[in-house]
């Protein structure tokens, strides 16, 4: 990828607590992205579909360093996608993101630091 | 998921949920006729109604299922996914704005194996997920997913098994009823005659009503009717049961006023069941000094006109058929939630203009706290008297002696002020009229009962 990464959103776009779905056509990732902020003000990245049923991240609940799938509430690690919390048992995928000035930029399959 | 009135009253039952080969046998669902039970053109009444099991089950189908019910304020739903959750009768429910911003009702009870989808009071969710086996609905009652879903048969159909939805759902001036019945008339229609003494409430001055946060609710032992009754037609416990009350109000070291005492008033008399009674007098004002101070009379009376300023705008009580009263004094509005024939849970609103200042709204708030919350100084009256009542009528030779509606017996007129048919303040003549709905309902089969 990139040394720069892919400009996906803006900042402001973002709701703390909240999550947006960036399409895969526009990442060329094999799902969906994710863009999910804490409410701290920090912005993660996660493959978008929990891996327990078809449900999206991006609508869960952000907090404290994790994201709670919105149908069975799967815990996830925000940093590094490790699942936290049953029904689901498989990891979810992380992916870099950085803030310049207002913008994020994601860097797709590379692990955050 | 809506019910289509085609297919609800199929093998009697209140929904259009498939259900295949199954039929309920009707001794499942055996009928009283309750015509020697209640006597309204005699005022008498037999008190098994406020006890018998069998007639509380069919209460349920037959009163509650077909009636309008109160279900909450629009205030509570300010954006998709705020969600609210409540009963109807027995039968809890889900009040939610989906995402196209309409107010819609679901029965909170997951398709799979029964359980309620939704457990909190009141909230903001994205779905309504089962914590039994995990099926998920959508703000729109749409199973949107089923764990291990490739376990089921090619004809199991998702569009088949969403929540069962609340058919219609409407609402008069911020108050949001709904009802099982698809064929029942509108709302406004049914609460006919009642809408004009509710909007000396509901509509002082054209900005609406809103609900301080948070809903009171309590339990007591007592038959619903039995509140539910009182607020519709009886200002006549008011000097005996709340003399405490009435004292510690009046102005220190003095009895109440003759005046308060020995009110003249009248008492609206709806042929649907619902009821008003309200003392009458030009310098009728809203009890807390805030509201008061701040309360436009004049403005309302080019509003409401001066009938309702000087009558039901800030005084007395009322009750929609079957459980909704309100108390317009101190925007005091409660559903009497029915929990078997001799147990109600009532949950109660705070109800403030939205026009009114943040302290005067707080001053409403407190003052409604002080007389009718949960532990309040008239409340704990009103309690008392439907537990004592309740309490001794499951002895025999008690339950088997008739009790006396026979006050203000052929007083109802039309008497040119108040629209309608009005009694006398101190009357049963609206309990009365409340029985006597509540028996046409009780031996008249219900929509889903009917052939068609």
């Amino acid at each position: 990828m990139s040394g720069t990464g892919i400009r996906v959103a803006a900042l402001d776009d973002i709701p703390e607590g909240e999550g947006i779905t960036v399409d895969r056509a526009v990442t060329g990732t094999e799902d969906d992205i994710a863009l999910l902020r804490d409410d701290d003000g920090s912005v993660w990245a996660l493959n978008d579909t929990c891996t327990h049923e078809t449900a999206s991240l991006a609508e869960g609940w952000v907090e404290k360093g994790h994201v709670e799938c919105p149908l069975h509430a799967s815990r996830f690690c925000l940093r590094s996608g490790k699942v936290e919390g049953l029904p689901a048992t498989r990891d979810a995928v992380a992916h870099r993101v950085e803030v310049r000035d207002g913008e994020v930029y994601l860097f797709p399959n590379e692990t955050s630091s | 998921m809506t019910s289509t009135p085609e297919l609800a009253g199929r093998a009697g039952r209140p929904t259009a949920t498939p259900a295949g080969p199954l039929h309920r046998p009707s001794e499942l669902t055996p009928t009283i006729d309750v015509s020697g039970l209640v006597d309204a053109d005699g005022g008498l009444l037999d008190r098994a109604i406020f006890t018998d099991h069998q007639i509380y089950q069919q209460e349920l189908r037959r009163v509650f299922a077909p009636s309008w019910l109160f279900l909450a304020h629009t205030d509570q739903f300010r954006r998709p996914g705020d969600f609210f959750t409540t009963y109807m009768g027995e039968d809890p429910v889900i009040v939610t704005m989906d995402k196209s911003r309409a107010v819609r009702a679901y029965l909170n009870s997951c398709r799979h194996r029964g359980a309620r989808v939704c457990r909190a009071d009141a909230g903001t969710t994205r779905n309504f997920t089962c914590t039994y086996h995990g099926w998920a609905y959508d703000l729109e009652g749409r199973l949107v997913s089923v764990p291990n879903r490739e376990g089921y048969p090619d004809r199991f159909d998702t569009a088949d098994w969403g929540l069962v939805e609340v058919p219609r759902v409407e609402n008069h001036r911020g108050l949001i009823f709904g009802t099982w019945n698809p064929r029942a008339p509108s709302l406004r229609e049914a609460l006919g005659g009642m809408a004009w003494y509710m909007d000396a409430m509901l509509d002082h001055d054209g900005a609406g009503t809103e609900v301080v946060g948070g809903v009171h609710k309590w339990v007591l032992e007592g038959n619903w009717k039995l509140s539910a009754e009182q607020f519709a037609t009886d200002w006549y416990h008011v000097n005996m049961s709340h003399a405490s009350a009435l004292m510690l109000l009046a102005p220190a070291g003095k009895s109440p006023r003759d005046e308060i005492v020995h009110r003249a008033g009248r008492q609206y008399v709806d042929p649907n069941g619902h009821g008003a009674g309200f003392p009458v007098h030009p310098k009728n004002r809203f009890d807390a000094l805030a509201v008061h101070q701040w309360f436009d009379y004049e403005a309302a009376r080019a509003r409401l006109g001066d009938a309702r300023v000087e009558g039901p705008m800030t005084n007395g009580h009322a009750t929609v058929f079957p459980n909704f009263s309100y108390l317009p004094v101190n925007g005091s509005v409660r559903v009497w939630h029915p929990k078997g024939p001799d147990r109600m849970e009532v949950w109660a609103w705070t109800l403030v203009d939205r026009s009114m200042p943040d302290e005067v709204k707080e001053a409403q708030r407190l003052y409604n706290l002080r007389t009718f919350g949960p532990s309040g100084v008239f409340e704990a009256d009103d309690g008392e008297n439907w537990s004592e009542v309740q309490a001794i009528s499951r002895g025999f030779v008690t339950n088997s002696v008739p009790l006396n509606y026979q006050m203000g017996l052929g007083s109802e007129r039309e008497d040119g002020r108040y629209p309608g048919k009005t009694s006398e303040l101190y009357s049963d003549a609206a309990g009365r009229a409340f029985y006597r709905r509540w028996q046409s309902l009780m031996n008249t089969p219900a929509w889903y009962e009917v052939d068609r």
